[in-house]
């Protein structure tokens, strides 16, 4: 038997117990949902939770978009100034610490409870972290390399774009990896505190009609997600990571 | 014609009783095509003065213009530079790091590649184009640092100590490989270092400066001729010029 054989006949027996479990009333259906009623959610409702999926996705993909663009841009300009940095570093810090989730009725109260208070939050906590490791990114660059863009011209946006953007990059990309997943957790938690729309308000909405099936699918696709915004930031950092151990030597 | 002109220049740094004065009423000249180094111990306002020469800080007295014209910013067309630590960017390859200056500038691909590459085959690294900062020696890299800072065709090169992190046999190495590359450009070289044997070899004229505030306290000329063998520095003249330098410097501290 080859690894790959093998490998489905586990996952089969560990299905199949699974159902099994739950068959038998070992563990209540309530609590635990079977493969069977996961898939008997998808076939029945598949086509609300492909909608909810996509509204989640474009919030998400929105709110990544708004807070690497922030949190990059008033990092390279904080960062760059000393006096602006060390005055609001402290500041941006204790932020970072409260747990913004406090603020989330406020914004629901001016935003409403479509997308927008949705994107807006998860932006607001995703942009913290991204902010603070660009400026400590920039911070750490060293004034020859600031010296050395003067002497041969560079303009101001071609020393930020050529040469302080790329050298405080593989600081940047460790805040982008926690704000990001900062995000995916802000936009689907708000979904399930308040909303009429995506998968986290699905979740929530069948857990209340102690649906556990759609509950256990709508837990599937939520993880599907994450993983694939994981699989994009993985792959920046891999690219990243050969950088710095380039820059280490240099 | 004159290259360099320094009138009565002065800087202070900080106010009030925290004030420094780094450098007080410097004035010399240096003439076109020569290679003129400062010598001075640590600490003594050299770099303040190179600094001030490539319009990265200003003059707090005085004046200082370089091809008749005062500085007031950095002037990439008429000055390269090159500085201790060769300051490559880590992510691009020796030749994108010499083409650097240029691609700032918008200058063609092809045009710049070419003068590019001309560049590193002037100072002996046409084979290493492709590679990377990291995959190169402190010498090579400090290579890569002189063809960028000849890649605008500047008149005038300014050097900040650029061989004090080398090892003592690359150093030597790299002064006379130097010297090599400034026979074929003729550019002006205004190099500053501690070694009073690195300025003797290379230099046409030696400018001696003070400790702190700097002044320039002499100004040697060397006339051994060129191009220069490394043995000369065994030499009894050589020797009696160092002494000269050092016994000024000695005084001038004491």
């Amino acid at each position: 038997m080859n690894a790959g054989i093998r490998s489905l006949v586990v996952a089969a027996v560990a299905v199949a117990a699974w159902e099994a479990v739950v068959r038998l009333g070992l563990i209540s259906a309530i609590i635990l949902a079977a493969p069977s009623d996961i898939i008997l959610a998808a076939a029945s409702d598949g086509a609300v939770f492909v909608r909810a999926f996509a509204t989640t996705a474009i919030e998400i993909a929105a709110a990544i978009v708004m807070t690497w663009t922030l949190g990059i841009v008033v990092g390279l300009i904080v960062g760059s100034s000393h006096t602006l940095a060390s005055a609001t570093t402290p500041v941006l810090s204790s932020i970072f610490a409260v747990p913004l989730i406090i603020l989330y009725p406020l914004l629901m109260a001016w935003l409403g409870i479509g997308p927008l208070s949705k994107v807006v939050f998860a932006v607001l906590s995703g942009f913290f972290p991204v902010a603070l490791n660009t400026i400590d990114g920039v911070r750490a660059i060293e004034g020859r390399y600031i010296a050395f863009a003067r002497s041969v011209g560079a303009t101001r946006l071609q020393t930020y774009a050529r040469i302080i953007f790329p050298l405080a990059l593989p600081a940047i990309v460790s805040g982008l990896r926690v704000g990001t997943g900062l995000v995916v957790i802000g936009v689907i938690v708000t979904e399930m505190l308040a909303s009429l729309g995506g998968i986290g308000f699905l979740i929530s909405y069948h857990r209340t009609l102690f649906n556990t099936g759609h509950v256990y699918f709508g837990m599937v696709l939520a993880l599907l997600m994450a993983v694939a915004v994981n699989m994009g930031l993985t792959a920046i950092d891999r690219r990243i990571g050969l950088w710095r151990m380039r820059e280490e030597n240099s | 014609m004159q290259i360099i002109e320094v009138n009565k220049l002065g800087k202070n740094f900080g106010a009030g009783r925290a004030h420094v004065r780094a450098l007080a009423d410097v004035s010399f000249a240096v003439e076109e095509g020569r290679f003129v180094t400062l010598v001075g111990p640590s600490g003594c306002g050299k770099s303040t003065l190179l600094q001030i020469l490539a319009g990265l800080i200003a003059a707090t007295s005085g004046e200082a213009r370089i091809d008749g014209e005062r500085i007031r910013a950095p002037m990439p067309d008429k000055i390269g530079m090159v500085f201790q630590d060769p300051t490559l960017l880590p992510w691009k390859t020796a030749l994108a790091n010499v083409e650097f200056p240029l691609d700032l500038r918008g200058v063609d691909r092809a045009v710049r590649r070419k003068r590019c590459l001309a560049l590193l085959d002037l100072v002996g690294l046409r084979e290493f184009a492709d590679n990377y900062p990291h995959e190169l020696s402190g010498g090579m890299r400090q290579r890569v640092a002189i063809a960028r800072g000849l890649a605008q065709d500047p008149r005038l090169i300014l050097m900040d100590e650029p061989f004090a992190a080398l090892d003592e046999q690359t150093r030597t190495r790299m002064g006379h490989d130097l010297l090599e590359i400034w026979e074929r450009t003729r550019k002006t070289v205004f190099f500053i270092t501690h070694s009073l044997a690195e300025a003797i070899y290379l230099s046409d004229m030696v400018l001696v400066m003070s400790p702190r505030p700097g002044r320039i306290i002499d100004t040697i000329a060397i006339d051994f001729p060129r191009p220069r063998d490394i043995d000369i520095i065994g030499s009894e003249a050589f020797g009696q010029i160092r002494n000269r330098i050092w016994h000024r410097i000695a005084q001038a501290q004491a």
